[in-house]
């Protein structure tokens, strides 16, 4: 089912649980055959929400902030392994040149005394990414894996994906005159050699962990359940927003260290219910116009006669207008 | 706007492919406010293309206010506004051509040639905003069926290509193409068919875009409603910009108005724009916005003032019969229904925006000023020298 996830950017990718995804059956659609109009009403009838349940063997890291230090070294590996330029600067923000930063916050601890936390920030490769299906040219894809990944050369640089993101994650190079997105992609290629993504491999305190999503999560609870006090009981990532390959614990809740408070549904639902009715208000304006245009055609051509010999008699506008009234 | 140096006109049947310039040419010079027009406009768009060839040489970054937190700016404010503007081709189209009524035949081309170089305006704006303009046929070789931005490219495309066939009869007719030109009117019915539905698809989804947006668009405009706020408002658009051409139009062709028509398109705008706010009205309703306003926050006034001026006081000027009728408010009315319409592109596009991570506000540079003022002028002096040559007001467009 996690076929769901992708889009029909590339025929391989088709989800064939949604007929109305494949680019045949919208040309079909377009082609305005009856035939087609089955179709769509069939697909519109019975709309799949695009999430499916989450892949079993999907990859995920998990961040214990109560374990980081604030060392840096998983950022500078970041760096390092995308080939940022300046590796050995320590990044304060996400941007084109870092794909992850350590984001230092001071808050206050259930008891209210003063607290540092340091929170690694990166793409969350989303379960159900919105920057996915806002993408115009299909540049951003889901893989089945985890990773949400960028194909460059597909990229017109319209910037969709940075509204659609919930994270504010995607980076555009602007001082690039030819400037594309920039974003962390869970390390696809070293997962794909059987590396760890390089932040994970590189932190020295077993802060970031990198494994299967449903063992880490099962870890997650067990970690909060066995530590009383240590932690809020919340997983950050395992529902937000349909869910993310990054799962996050902490010592305070989440709101409070900057992490968007999202609900458990996606963000893609809203416009893709309304993107899956495309054939369907295309074939019926169509219908409506065409045949709005013959009947009030006939029901004109009398009048219009009429007009336009009044027009030919007149030399004046006014009178023009009045003629003009009766069709 | 008016042109007094010309001649004026009267409606005596003119021999076909006896043209406007022959007429201008024999005149005896002296300076007239078309020129001072031309001067203008064309002085604008020599400054846009500047600015925005600058743009297309240094980057976004360089000529640009954007960051990432705020990635889009006033071009595509003035881009989404201009698309719902431009509605005024397809909407006079069906009103003509779809629904036959014919009284409302002298609006069509002043609207149909705003609605065309409205489109090829908004090309050029959006070239000049995408981060990678040498690729932007990508969309055509790479599909996401779920993405409102790959719809809109395709129909706004499509769309400008149906606008071409719409538009062409009239330079045909000055070129003496007849043939050619009895072709595409044979075409015309289906190709008006195909334009107001490739229409419907692009502008409502101008809305459906935003809707993958929940988490920075304020509850004040964000509804699952948008698409279908988005059509109706460019219907509203549409037929106020088609007013504002139709007058325009006849001032530069220093003939007699034709107020039933304008009030016909009043009334028009009138019932689309109540069908708007029960919408707009209803969704704030339903969102829980109306009943808790925070009048210490800019983004309440700025979406009353919208939704009062721009869409409730034109909406009232057009329903109230005594008002139509009055010269002054028939520009009022379509002026303020245009302005309420860019507002809320505008409002959407930036004022009701909060980024995830928040960044340096966005003060719009010189640069994009420039560029975007350069463009909507190069358009305005296209469509001025196309209504000063192609547009008669005397009855002979009938055979469109």
């Amino acid at each position: 089912m996690t076929d769901s996830i992708h889009l029909g950017a590339l025929p391989e990718n088709v989800d064939m649980t949604c007929p109305l995804m494949s680019r045949r059956t919208f040309l079909k659609g377009i082609a305005a055959g009856a035939g087609a109009l089955a179709v769509t009403a069939a697909a519109g009838g019975g709309a799949i929400a695009s999430t499916g349940p989450v892949d079993p063997n999907a990859m995920a890291m998990l961040v214990d902030l109560t374990r980081c230090t604030g060392c840096n070294s998983c950022a500078l590996a970041c760096k390092s392994t995308n080939e940022r330029a300046e590796p050995t600067t320590i990044p304060t923000k996400i941007d084109a040149n870092a794909y992850s930063f350590v984001d230092v916050r001071e808050v206050s601890d259930v008891h209210g005394a003063p607290l540092k936390v340091f929170v690694k920030r990166q793409c969350m490769n989303c379960v159900d990414p919105a920057c996915v299906s806002a993408c115009t040219v299909g540049a951003l894809t889901k893989e089945p894996g985890g990773p949400v990944v960028y194909e460059s050369s597909k990229c017109i640089g319209c910037r969709y994906c940075q509204y659609a993101c919930p994270y504010g994650v995607p980076a555009y190079d602007w001082d690039n005159p030819l400037g594309l997105i920039h974003k962390c992609e869970m390390c696809a290629d070293r997962q794909a050699e059987g590396d760890e993504p390089a932040c994970a491999e590189a932190c020295p305190n077993g802060a970031i962990r990198f494994g299967k999503r449903s063992m880490l999560l099962a870890e997650a609870k067990a970690t909060i359940a066995s530590n009383t006090g240590r932690y809020v009981n919340h997983v950050y990532g395992e529902h937000e927003a349909g869910g993310a390959s990054v799962l996050y614990i902490g010592p305070v809740p989440f709101a409070a260290l900057g992490f968007p408070v999202l609900g458990d549904e996606t963000i893609t639902h809203h416009g893709e219910s309304v993107m899956r009715k495309t054939p369907i208000v295309a074939l019926t304006m169509a219908s409506l116009a065409a045949a709005m245009q013959f009947m009030t055609g006939r029901r004109a051509k009398h009048a219009h006669g009429e007009f336009v010999a009044a027009v030919e008699q007149s030399a004046d506008v006014s009178n023009r207008t009045a003629s003009g009234d009766h069709s | 706007m008016t042109a007094q140096g010309i001649t004026r006109r009267h409606y005596q049947p003119e021999p076909v492919g006896a043209t406007k310039l022959n007429e201008v040419e024999a005149a005896p010079f002296r300076l007239e406010p078309g020129m001072v027009v031309v001067g203008i406009l064309g002085f604008l768009t020599v400054m846009g293309v500047a600015a925005g060839l600058a743009r297309l040489l240094i980057g976004l970054g360089g000529t640009t206010a954007l960051s990432d937190s705020t990635s889009w700016g006033i071009w595509i404010g003035f881009d989404f506004a201009l698309i719902a503007f431009s509605g005024a081709a397809f909407t006079m189209a069906a009103v003509v051509h779809i629904f036959h009524l014919h009284q409302f035949q002298p609006v069509l081309r002043p609207a149909l040639l705003a609605g065309f170089l409205g489109y090829t305006a908004v090309l050029v704006l959006l070239l000049l905003d995408l981060g990678r303009p040498d690729r932007f046929y990508n969309f055509l070789l790479y599909w996401n069926l779920h993405s409102p931005l790959f719809e809109i490219c395709c129909c706004v495309l499509l769309y400008t290509t149906v606008l071409v066939l719409e538009v062409a009869p009239d330079f045909l007719e000055k070129f003496g193409w007849t043939k050619v030109r009895r072709f595409v009117l044979w075409l015309m019915a289906p190709v008006t068919v195909l334009g107001v539905t490739l229409s419907t698809l692009h502008q409502s989804t101008l809305g459906t875009l935003y809707l993958n947006m929940p988490h920075r668009v304020s509850a004040l405009w964000w509804t699952p409603m948008l698409p279908i706020l988005f059509f109706t408002s460019a219907v509203m658009a549409g037929l106020a910009m088609a007013i504002v051409a139709y007058r325009t139009a006849v001032r530069i062709h220093q003939s007699p108005e034709e107020t039933k028509v304008i009030q016909g398109l009043m009334v028009g705008i009138g019932g689309v724009t109540l069908v708007y706010l029960a919408v707009r009205v209803g969704a704030l309703i339903n969102n829980g916005e109306l009943f808790n306003l925070d009048w210490s926050a800019m983004r309440t006034w700025l979406a009353t003032i919208e939704i009062v001026l721009g869409a409730l006081v034109p909406a009232t000027i057009c329903l109230v019969p005594a008002w139509r009728r009055r010269p002054t408010l028939q520009w009022v009315a379509p002026l303020l229904i245009l302005a309420g319409v860019l507002m809320n592109r505008f409002n959407a596009t930036l004022a009701s925006q909060t980024a995830p991570v928040a960044g340096s506000a966005y003060i719009p540079s010189m640069m994009e000023w420039m560029s975007t003022i350069g463009i909507l002028a190069m358009a305005a002096l296209a469509w001025y020298i196309c209504v000063r040559w192609l547009v008669r007001f005397d009855g002979s467009h009938e055979a469109h």
